[in-house]
This record gives structure tokens, C-alpha cells and sequence, in this order.
């Protein structure tokens, strides 16, 4: 397994526990990430790499690769198409060319390439470490260029795995709420997926794609965006370079946040609404690895606190739109309806009897789909090849200089939760150990600077500065600073740089230049 | 004192999607444990699946609906914060467009809300300016 940008034992803790077990079993783990991460101590190998070089390195694999003859012929002869363009496109990262890039040994390089190829089935999975860049998109297609070329898809043991953030990250998106798709990952431009829409909601739908979260952003800075409905997110704390953020809200006519907390966001808001939270509500989320499994209420919310689906099924029917439903059952039947092809077999009914069912699932009798992509395996022709997209190594968009001489990198903390706005409330007797923000930094560079464990340094980049306690680690190496996004004392986002990936929108937290000093 | 009962659930945290058993009584949360017939964790749980359960009884909640007046946000009844939307969303819409309007839906609700989140922007708002935390 490539265990890619992912921190797994802080941020998927439970994924992290498996994975051991499995290493104990014989799994050969490769963590390729900037820092020595707790993973690297149950760890094959450890390439630590320089931040945002992902590209460099997956080509340099993809070279090796094809060099020794190493692919799968058969299996890209049969599925995919454009295996020649990414043949000749790799050719220029030698092992060499990419050690010089991503900091690595060229041996190293090419050892774990050819691990990858020749085990008897490997898998890749990662976190943020690499979408959260300038060319994320990129990345993530290197990587399926890699699976590709080996046939490591489509098999138990083998495949990609993003190991998701959010109880319902998966489900959010999967149930329409992406601006291209409708409920079942169903792509908003087909005319046939459209009118089955219109038909059961008795409308007409707008058949443009909407905005990103990105291009929310800027056509709220050029004037066009006028009023901004927020659902239990906090993107003034969340998202990269803070002070230009709050700068925008400030431009709307009106910003509507609901959540179950008053968080920085909140404050800005015209209106505020009272959700309920997790575990005053029922329903379904959809896990990482795309299991439905049921949420059940465990206490009653308060009197004027609705669930989220209530208050937007109020809203509508005074809007003149009516929507009424007894409960969450009604709705989810209305998405198995509409989405079968993925949901139809997924009762509340089979989910009290067997826990977690995996779409897609379309019938009453299926069993769910556990491994996705079988028909590579199977012997029925496919009808559309999939095809390698070759890709090219850039450097992160800020690098380090003479006035910002550090790469700071950004990620989460083991006890805490994205901004922290629900891990601030642990059960009364649990000891945490990381009260507040640090910026962890190399007993090198610590030494340079002349700071001390624990004491308060200023961290200062192009967008904004803010005052934090260092931690010296070995975590990172020397040149690169970490910290996390937690606390709303220490808003690091005021420092990250808001530059993005132009396919995705996903914004570069994982790479900025920053300046440290003594207060 | 009422008797406690437990209410089995999935964990609010991180995407893993691990099974835990609630142990309620006069409606609060007194304890979680890890659920042994849960297929992802089987039994296992993380210090913030166990332990950071107290935000669902934070004094610090948001129990009504707030409005802005005159620059402070206040406290006010579902009706009239309804009604105050409805008019600026209205109004808005018919005057610049349904593109002027954007939501942020959210990672965290359940797919039941999110479904009905993506059917209110598209039926009643007549947008797709619809997107999450998804892209990272």
C-alpha cells in the first residue's frame, strides 16, 4: 500500500488501526509524505518527500514502470486508451530528475516502483496531502495513471482509496449537493437524468452548471452574488487567507447561516437559524468507502431547534414550493426512487437487519456492491476505455525566499475536529494533551532562530501574521513548519495562500512561504 | 432519574464511518463505546468518537433564531425570520436572478438533509450554485 498525504493515525485513527493489523498480516506500507508522521514507525519505507512534488515522483514511478516492462499489457491493452501519449510524456522523469525534485534517493524511487508493480496487488490510499494543492486534480489523476498501468483496480487488495474527512462528505456530494450533479452522482447536463428530475419534483431545472465554492467567491468580489445560504460550515475560519474572506461576506445583501453553533461565520450573518446536531436527528451517512449505514436520535433537541431538512421544507412552502414529509425515511424512499440505479435496494428496513449496505444497490435482492470496477476482471467487453491522462510535475505556487524563508504546510490534530467549533466540548475527566495551536518546527531551525520549546513566535506571510507557541519536532524537517486550522485564537488561514486548483476549486492549504521570528 | 437506554448510531466525525452505542438518560448523552457488530470499527472507537460528545449539551447552542437589528444580531421567532428570508430571497431572485444566490451545503448533515438542500436551491431558487467542502 502507497499511503499517500494522509496522516491517518490523527485523522482516520480507527483506518489507521486496520491498517496495522493488516501490516502485522504481511501488508508492506509505504508512507510518502513530508513528515515523519506516526505511520512511518509501522512503516516499510518512508519516502519523505519535499511538499507538493507528488507529480514528479508518480511519473518517475510510471517511468520505472515502463522501463522494466513492469505493466500490465494485457489489462491496458483491453481497458484503456492514450497509453502511448503517457509513454512518451513520462519519458523526461528519470529517477534521477525526480530525486532532484522531490528531495528522495533515486534508488528509493525506483525500489518502490517496483514494489508497487509486483506485488500481487497494491493499493493507494490518501488524504488531503494530495488534493489540497495548486494541481490536486492533477495529482489525483497521476495516481489513477499509476493503478491503470498496473491493472491495480477493479479486485479486492487493489484500487484507490480517498479517505474522506467528513461523516458525510461522500453523501453530501452524492446527494446532488455539487453544482453538476443531481441526487445518484447523476451529471446535471444529461437531458435524460434531468427530466426524470423534473417529472417527480414538477419543475423545470436549470440546466447550467452552478458555481463552485471558489467562483462563489469571486463573483461575490466582482458584485454579481448577492445572497449566500451557509449549512453547518464555517469557511471564514476554514478557508485559505481569512482577512480577504471576511472582506467578501462583508459585500452580501444577505448571508443566511444555519448550525448549532454561533461560529465566526454566524456572527457575520443577517439571519441565523437553529439546527439540530448529530444525535438529535435520523437518517443515513454515506461512509468513505461508500457503505449507507443508519443515524439514529438519541435525545430530543430543543424546542426551537429544527433538523436541516425540516426548516428547508418550511422555508420552501412559504416560498410557495411545498414540501412535506413525515420523516427522514420519506425522503431517503424519494431518493431510492429517483437514484435506483444506485440506492433502489437500500431500505431503512435492510439497514436495521444488515448495518451498512455498499452502493450502488440497485435491487431489493442485491447485495451491494463492496469492490467498485469488477468489470476490469471480468471478460464482458467494456464500452468505454479509460484513458491515462498524463500530467506534469509544477512547483507549489509560493516558494520559500529570502523574506519568507519557510514552507509552512497545514493539516488537523488528533484530538481536535476541522474548527474545533465540536471538540472544544470533551465528556468532563478526559485529559487532552493539545490545548492550543503550535507551529511545530525542526530543532534545526528552532536553534537558528534562537526559540525555545513552547515559546510565542510571530508567523508571517504575504496575506497576514499571527503570534503562536512553537513545538519542536522531528516531524518535520528543516526549511518546512506545520500547523493545523483548530483554534479560532490562532486562525492560520489568515497566512494561506488563496490560490486554487483550476479543475476542483480545492485550494493550496498545503503550501505557502512563511517568515518566523522572535517576539 | 429516568432508566438509561442505548441508541446505536454512526459517528458525526471523520468519514470512516465507525458504529457506536449511545447510553442516554434524561436525555443527555452519558457515554459512548464502540459497537462490536459494527463492521468498520468492530468495537473500536477514537478519543473524539468516545469523548467529544459534550457539544450536543453546550450551554453555548443555538436554541432560536437569531435576526440582525440595527447591527446586533437578536433573538426572534421561526416565523419572522422565515418571512424575512423569504422576502430578501424572493426579491432577490427577481431582481438579479436565481445566479445571484448561492448555497454552502453541508458535510456533516445527513444524506436525507442534503438531499432536500440541493432540492430546495434547484426547485424553489432555480440555481445550481450548490457546492460543499467536497472539493478537498
Amino acid at each position: 500500500m502507497l499511503l499517500m498525504g494522509s496522516n491517518t493515525t490523527e485523522a482516520h485513527p480507527i483506518i489507521a488501526n486496520r491498517i496495522k493489523k493488516a501490516i502485522k498480516n504481511g501488508l508492506k506500507v509505504i508512507v510518502i509524505d513530508p513528515r515523519k508522521i506516526d505511520m512511518v514507525k509501522f512503516a516499510h519505507r518512508h519516502l519523505q518527500i519535499n511538499v507538493g512534488t507528488d507529480i514528479a515522483l508518480i511519473n518517475a514511478f510510471l517511468r520505472v514502470i515502463i522501463k522494466e516492462n513492469l505493466y500490465n499489457e494485457e489489462f491496458i491493452k483491453q481497458f484503456t486508451i492514450d497509453f502511448e501519449s503517457l509513454k512518451k510524456h513520462v519519458d523526461l522523469y528519470t529517477p534521477e530528475y525526480a530525486a532532484s525534485i522531490t528531495g528522495l534517493d533515486a534508488e528509493d524511487i525506483v525500489t518502490t516502483a517496483r514494489e508497487y508493480a509486483g506485488s500481487n496487488g497494491s493499493m493507494i490510499a490518501y488524504t488531503l496531502g494530495i488534493t489540497e494543492h495548486h494541481c490536486g486534480v492533477n495529482n489525483v489523476f497521476d495516481i489513477a495513471n499509476l493503478a491503470l498501468l498496473t491493472g491495480n483496480i477493479g479486485k479486492q487488495g487493489t484500487g484507490i482509496m480517498p479517505l474522506r474527512g467528513q461523516n458525510n462528505v461522500q453523501g453530501a456530494g452524492d446527494m446532488g449537493c455539487l453544482p453538476n450533479q443531481l441526487a445518484g452522482a447523476m451529471s446535471l447536463v444529461n437531458d435524460g437524468y434531468r427530466e426524470r428530475y423534473e417529472k417527480e419534483w414538477n419543475v423545470t431545472l436549470n440546466p447550467n452548471v452552478g458555481d463552485t465554492q471558489t467562483r462563489t467567491f469571486d463573483r461575490l468580489e466582482n458584485g454579481e452574488l448577492k445572497a449566500l445560504y451557509i449549512i453547518g460550515e464555517n469557511p471564514l475560519l476554514a478557508d485559505v487567507h481569512m482577512n480577504h474572506t471576511k472582506e467578501l461576506m462583508k459585500k452580501l445583501d444577505l448571508l443566511i447561516v444555519q448550525d448549532i453553533f454561533l461560529t465566526e461565520t454566524a456572527k457575520m450573518a443577517d439571519v441565523v437559524l437553529p439546527a439540530c446536531s448529530w444525535g438529535e436527528v435520523d437518517g443515513t451517512y454515506t461512509n468513505t468507502d461508500r457503505r449507507i449505514q443508519r443515524v439514529r436520535k438519541a435525545v430530543e433537541p430543543g424546542i426551537y431547534v429544527k433538523e436541516d431538512w425540516v426548516i428547508l421544507c418550511e422555508l420552501s412552502t412559504i416560498m410557495g414550493y411545498p414540501m412535506n414529509y413525515s420523516n427522514s425515511e420519506e425522503i431517503w424512499n424519494e431518493v431510492r426512487k429517483l437514484a435506483w440505479e444506485m440506492y433502489g435496494g437500500i431500505s431503512y428496513e435492510r439497514l436495521e437487519k444488515e448495518y451498512s449496505i455498499h452502493y450502488p444497490c440497485p435491487t431489493e435482492d442485491h447485495p451491494g456492491t463492496f469492490v467498485m470496477h469488477e468489470r476490469f476482471h471480468n471478460q464482458e467487453t467494456i464500452a468505454k476505455k479509460s484513458p491515462f491522462v498524463p500530467v506534469d510535475f509544477t512547483p507549489p505556487l509560493e516558494l520559500p525566499d529570502q523574506e519568507f524563508p519557510f514552507t509552512l504546510t497545514t493539516g488537523r490534530r488528533y484530538e481536535s475536529y476541522n474548527t474545533h467549533s465540536q471538540t472544544r466540548y470533551y465528556a468532563a475527566g478526559v485529559k487532552v494533551k493539545q490545548t492550543e495551536e503550535t507551529v511545530d518546527i525542526h530543532p534545526d531551525d528552532a536553534q537558528a532562530l534562537g526559540i525555545t520549546d513552547g515559546e510565542m513566535v510571530q508567523v508571517r506571510s504575504r496575506r497576514g501574521e499571527l503570534k503562536v507557541k512553537a513545538k519542536i519536532t522531528e516531524q518535520v524537517v528543516p526549511g518546512l513548519v506545520f500547523m493545523s486550522f483548530h483554534w479560532s485564537e490562532t486562525p492560520t488561514n489568515v497566512l494561506t495562500l488563496n490560490e486554487y486548483d483550476p479543475i476542483s476549486g480545492t485550494a493550496e492549504y498545503k503550501a505557502c512561504a512563511v517568515a518566523i521570528s522572535k517576539v | 432519574m429516568g432508566e438509561a437506554n442505548f441508541v446505536k448510531t454512526i459517528c458525526g466525525y471523520c468519514g470512516t464511518g465507525c458504529g457506536l452505542v449511545l447510553e442516554v438518560k434524561d436525555n443527555r448523552i452519558m457515554k459512548i463505546r464502540g459497537d462490536k457488530d459494527a463492521p468498520v470499527n468492530k468495537g473500536q472507537t477514537c478519543v473524539k468518537g468516545a469523548f467529544a460528545y459534550e457539544y450536543v449539551h453546550s450551554k453555548n447552542r443555538l436554541i432560536n433564531p437569531l435576526i440582525r437589528k440595527a447591527g446586533q444580531l437578536v433573538e426572534t421567532t421561526w416565523d419572522e425570520a422565515y418571512q424575512f428570508i423569504a422576502d430578501k430571497l424572493s426579491g432577490i431572485r427577481d431582481t438579479w436572478g436565481a445566479n445571484a444566490i448561492s448555497m454552502f451545503a453541508c458535510a456533516r448533515t445527513t444524506n436525507e438533509s442534503n438531499y432536500i438542500t440541493q432540492k430546495f436551491m434547484r426547485t424553489v431558487i432555480g440555481s445550481n450554485n450548490i457546492d460543499g467542502c467536497n472539493r478537498t
